[in-house]
């Protein structure tokens, strides 16, 4: 009798080790690599320099990883956030330009708000766009963002000629560029994003409904849940993700352009992989993303510290995303005996 | 008697699906607009150069159409093609040897190999295409560039024959502009549409890749041999890649291996606007050839109009929507009917 108490217990502990076993190797590798690397280059890694500038890319590029992230959540995929941010980046960059309505030193405070809401408006709407294809029209989610990538990049490339949009607003860039201490301001911002999307995943009705979809759609589907809204709704929340990273792009350059930031795709993908999240839907932490992104930040700047050229870190980026999802392969075949028989009934 | 004469000259007279038919009438009347605006257009030296731009697109989309219809999806082929013609050329520039034959085949070979690497990937680990071929796209690029190398070729260097192979007409005609023509890669495109026709049409092999990309589960346990199959798959992806590396330098008149990589969604959205259904187990040839051609087209023609490249790509975007939405939402009414529901 104790025994079998003894073994089920011992059961759920392994299954909870289990279940999370992705993001502890994901762990395991962040540590070490931190480790090696403080090792291999000391001081030149861990000085307070590098590590702010580690900052102010993590926080342009996590945005567009979190929603990413949130795309495979629901077994899809947007491969148009890099082309939405680029859009929304453009078009709050012609208001900011003077070029539409002239800056004077009154109305600064106003035309950055105005190209804000502008840039956040138009990520929206473009997430809008791509949940109805995808949700009401039932195009397959990869499809649907390749076309409308194209189509943003396209209205963006239409309004500029592919040249790029500078800013006139002072105010504007300095908050993308200053510091509380050695913290900078969109850094703060993003860690914030990031706790808020965190508990909205996992507290928020909808946030759970999300994983349902990704586990199975048409059980949600019969579940009685509107999985149609539910669908345009995330969509419009990636949109939002990358109408911030849009926000944050052109205060860093001070400038905007289309296909600028175009490397974050396969980035954004890769991290999302890397995170634990898995293509057909239903899995992966918030957590995972913050690990996946320091690690291939910490990685990105052992590379310029040690001079390689850019197109090695694509080498190792791709061999890296190849791995771990190797690594998860096996590590879910362990576990696939018990769970065939479940999806088997649950398809049917 | 007569019945069924008439049956049989209908079946073999293949109607043409819907997709193929708004694609013509869009053709057609963006044509008509074009021409009304700018005569000029209507000539045979627009045509031409319209073939020789997009014979490279071409031999990739027929490559990319049968993956998508196997179910699966390529975005390495780009960096395939430019992998294998590179190390070609590098090849025949080292030990001499200026010969067009060997350029394609060591490129194919590159390629073929190059694509084993995929499928096998692909196979046995049961992963998303997608993915696979991300990884693999930035691990074989990145080990070129790493260490095989980027310095682009001028043309005072490369082989000659490669040179001469680009600019090579089997039709030369001339006007007040001087001369022009209708290059040699049209021979080499109606080949390779022959022998993927051939394949998807006639033989088991064909049959074999519809059935995967409609049900892959069904298509083992009737007996398909899954992993031979994607084996070709790929494979036949990466030789047209390796065919077309060479093509698309010869044409060029430059050797740059930092060039065409990040273009492959686009050939990709030229076999979807044709039609080829994402999800695998549908596909024609025609409608990829109309496909390719529609781009092309944009491509082509926005001189004409008085529009800048820039504008290119939102038709191509619009355009691309239009087609998915048609398609997808269809089959979403179909499905609707007959009470189907999917997880897609």
């Amino acid at each position: 009798m104790e025994n079998v108490q003894l073994k089920s217990r011992i059961d759920i502990l392994l299954k909870y080790s289990k279940k999370d076993v992705g993001l502890s190797v994901l762990g395991i590798a962040t540590i070490m690599v931190t480790f090696i690397l403080s090792i291999t280059l000391g001081k030149s890694f861990f000085s307070i320099n590098n590590f702010q500038s580690m900052m102010f890319q993590i926080s342009e590029f996590g945005f567009l990883a979190l929603g990413m992230s949130i795309a495979m959540l629901t077994g899809g995929i947007d491969l148009s956030i890099v082309s939405n941010a680029g859009l929304s980046g453009v078009l709050a960059a012609f208001v900011m330009s003077g070029k539409i309505i002239p800056i004077t030193d009154s109305n600064q405070m106003f035309i950055i708000i105005l190209a804000i809401v502008v840039a956040i408006t138009n990520s929206i709407l473009c997430g809008l766009v791509n949940g109805v294809l995808i949700a009401k029209i039932s195009v397959p989610p990869i499809i649907a963002t390749l076309g409308t990538m194209i189509l943003f990049n396209g209205i963006g490339m239409a309004l500029t000629n592919g040249e790029s949009v500078g800013l006139l607003v002072d105010d504007y860039w300095k908050f993308g560029t200053s510091t509380i201490g050695v913290i900078p301001y969109i850094f703060i911002i993003m860690v914030i994003t990031m706790i808020l999307i965190n508990i909205f995943l996992s507290k928020h009705k909808l946030g759970k409904q999300i994983y349902l979809i990704g586990e199975n759609k048409i059980a949600s589907l019969f579940s009685g849940q509107n999985t149609e809204r539910i669908i345009i709704r995330i969509y419009m929340i990636i949109g939002f993700l990358s109408g911030i990273a849009s926000l944050i792009m052109i205060s860093r350059v001070n400038s905007a352009r289309m296909g600028f930031g175009d490397t974050y795709q396969l980035q954004a993908i890769l991290v999302a992989v890397l995170a634990g999240y898995d293509p057909n839907g239903g899995k992966g932490k918030v957590l995972g993303v913050v690990l996946g992104i320091t690690l291939l930040q910490f990685l990105q700047s052992a590379f310029t510290i040690l001079n390689f050229t850019p197109y090695s870190k694509k080498l190792i980026w791709g061999s890296m995303l190849l791995i771990v999802m190797i690594i998860n392969y096996f590590l879910n075949k362990e576990r696939k005996p018990r769970k065939v028989a479940v999806k088997e009934v649950s398809k049917k | 008697m007569d019945s069924t004469k008439q049956g049989n000259i209908k079946m073999n007279k293949r109607k043409l699906t819907d997709m193929e038919k708004y694609l013509l009438i869009i053709m057609i009347g963006y044509i008509i607009l074009v021409s009304f605006v700018n005569p000029m257009f209507l000539s045979f030296e627009t045509l031409f150069d319209m073939f020789r731009s997009g014979s490279g697109t071409m031999i990739l989309a027929l490559g990319v159409m049968i993956v998508i219809i196997s179910g699966g999806i390529d975005v390495s082929f780009t960096s395939i093609a430019i992998i294998g013609a590179y190390c070609a050329i590098n090849l025949m520039l080292k030990f001499n040897i200026n010969n067009i034959y060997f350029a394609f085949l060591v490129s194919g070979s590159i390629g073929i190999f190059l694509g084993s690497i995929n499928a096998i990937i692909i196979y046995f680990f049961k992963l998303p295409t997608l993915i696979v071929t991300l990884g693999t796209s930035s691990v074989f690029y990145g080990f070129m560039t790493t260490f095989i190398g980027t310095k682009s070729i001028p043309l005072a260097q490369m082989p000659s024959s490669l040179v001469d192979f680009g600019s090579k007409n089997i039709l030369t005609l001339s006007s007040e502009h001087g001369n022009y023509g209708l290059s040699v890669f049209i021979i080499i495109i109606v080949i390779l549409l022959f022998i993927t026709w051939f394949i998807m049409q006639k033989t088991m092999l064909g049959r074999k890749i519809i059935a995967i990309g409609n049900n892959e589960e069904f298509a083992k346990r009737i007996g398909v041999n899954i992993l031979q199959t994607k084996l070709f798959i790929y494979c036949y992806m990466g030789l047209l890649s390796g065919i077309m590396g060479i093509i698309y330098f010869s044409d060029l008149k430059i050797v740059n291996p930092v060039t065409l990589v990040g273009s492959e969604l686009m050939i990709i959205a030229a076999v979807v606007i044709g039609g080829v259904k994402l999800t695998g187990g549908h596909g024609t040839i025609l409608g990829t050839v109309l496909g390719v051609l529609l781009i092309q087209l944009f491509k082509s023609t926005l001189v004409f109009l008085g529009l800048s490249t820039s504008w290119n790509d939102l038709f191509i975007g619009c355009i691309l929507i239009f087609s998915v939405c048609i398609i997808s939402y269809k089959e979403k009414l179909r499905n609707q009917k007959e009470l189907r529901f999917s997880n897609q």
